[in-house]
């Protein structure tokens, strides 16, 4: 996974306390969802990487970044590589 | 009011009951967090089996305390007073349903308070044992309690008047109906069905489903107020022919 770049995530409506990126949690959603639509492990891990690459790669130029900022991207991207992934990412919080 | 006509009753309040959606999405969730968490499709069976499990106990134990309740009031109240409050329910929930049961969203969200949906969604991705299943799909009954309540009481009020062998039919009857969303989709998932898929009919189906709760609901509101309160009214008044 490339590296991790120092910017504050700040999260769901500015209403919790501001954390550190953490790549690994991404990664883990994204698993999560690809795993879901019940993908094969290792493409699954393969989407992952290239949503956490993508998504690192756009935090960089920036000291301070939403959540749901995080969470667009990371679909934008899991949409052009594994749409089912990213309907069930994208919608997760929306089914109750 | 003839058994099979009591009966018919029961199906189509528990066909109304089927249609809120709450125990459907909570299963709906689980399942994707128990297959994209790696649980095997053992533990993915015994989860969901817990769960809709818990909604059938939940179910048959509502719709019975509230048969025996309405059996204890009969004896002192004026039954057609209470066909009215149940008729007056049915119309005022149906319409409540129409215009509030989804938010106007993306998604398949549901009229319930931010805070409460999100710990629903919280637990839900917390149950790891089928204990805790079996204890989500018992609250996910219990939190739609406004919307199932006008259903349930009316099948109760149904019951009240049949035999004891017809009641348990009865009870059967409407926890086979009231269940069958939730025996559906617990056997797409298990015989590999993709979770996103399952999904998107719902969301793309949201609105014919709230349309049918609403519509049902008033509709057969409707008929047992034409049966139960207008027709014995004017036949006593042509004389109790």
């Amino acid at each position: 996974m490339p590296k991790r770049p120092l910017i504050d995530v700040v999260k769901r409506g500015g209403k919790r306390s501001t954390e550190a990126f953490d790549p690994t949690k991404l990664h883990a959603s994204v698993l999560a969802a690809c795993m879901s639509v019940r993908s094969p492990e290792a493409m699954a891990e393969s989407a992952a990487e290239s949503v956490c690459t993508v998504v690192i790669e756009w935090c960089r130029t920036r000291p301070e970044v939403t959540s749901d900022d995080l969470r667009r991207v990371a679909a934008d991207h899991l949409n052009r590589i594994h749409p089912e992934a990213a309907y069930l990412y994208k919608h997760h919080r929306l089914v109750l | 009011m003839n058994e099979l006509n009591s009966l018919a009753i029961i199906a189509v309040a528990a066909l109304i009951h089927a249609s809120f959606q709450l125990s459907v999405s909570m299963l709906t969730l689980l399942s994707s967090h128990t297959i994209g968490a790696r649980r095997s499709h053992a533990r993915l069976l015994g989860l969901s089996g817990a769960f809709t499990l818990g909604v059938l106990v939940m179910t048959v134990l509502l719709l019975c305390t509230v048969a025996l309740l309405a059996q204890i009031m009969l004896y002192s109240a004026d039954s057609t007073l209470t066909w009215i409050t149940a008729c007056g329910l049915l119309f005022g929930l149906g319409s409540a349903v129409w215009i509030f049961y989804y938010r106007k969203e993306q998604g398949t969200t549901l009229w319930l308070p931010r805070g409460m949906a999100r710990y629903l969604s919280d637990r839900t991705k917390a149950t790891k044992q089928t204990a805790e299943a079996f204890g989500l799909g018992v609250s996910s009954v219990f939190a739609e309690l406004l919307f199932i309540f006008a259903p349930i009481l009316v099948s109760a009020l149904i019951l009240t008047g049949l035999s004891p062998a017809l009641q348990l039919a009865g009870i059967a009857l409407y926890a086979l109906v009231s269940l069958s969303p939730l025996i559906t989709v617990n056997s797409l998932i298990g015989s590999g069905h993709k979770i996103s898929r399952i999904q998107r009919w719902r969301e793309e189906n949201k609105s014919f489903m709230q349309f049918i709760a609403g519509g049902g609901l008033v509709a057969l509101g409707f008929y047992i107020y034409v049966d139960q309160v207008l027709s014995p009214t004017v036949m006593a008044a042509a004389g109790g022919f």
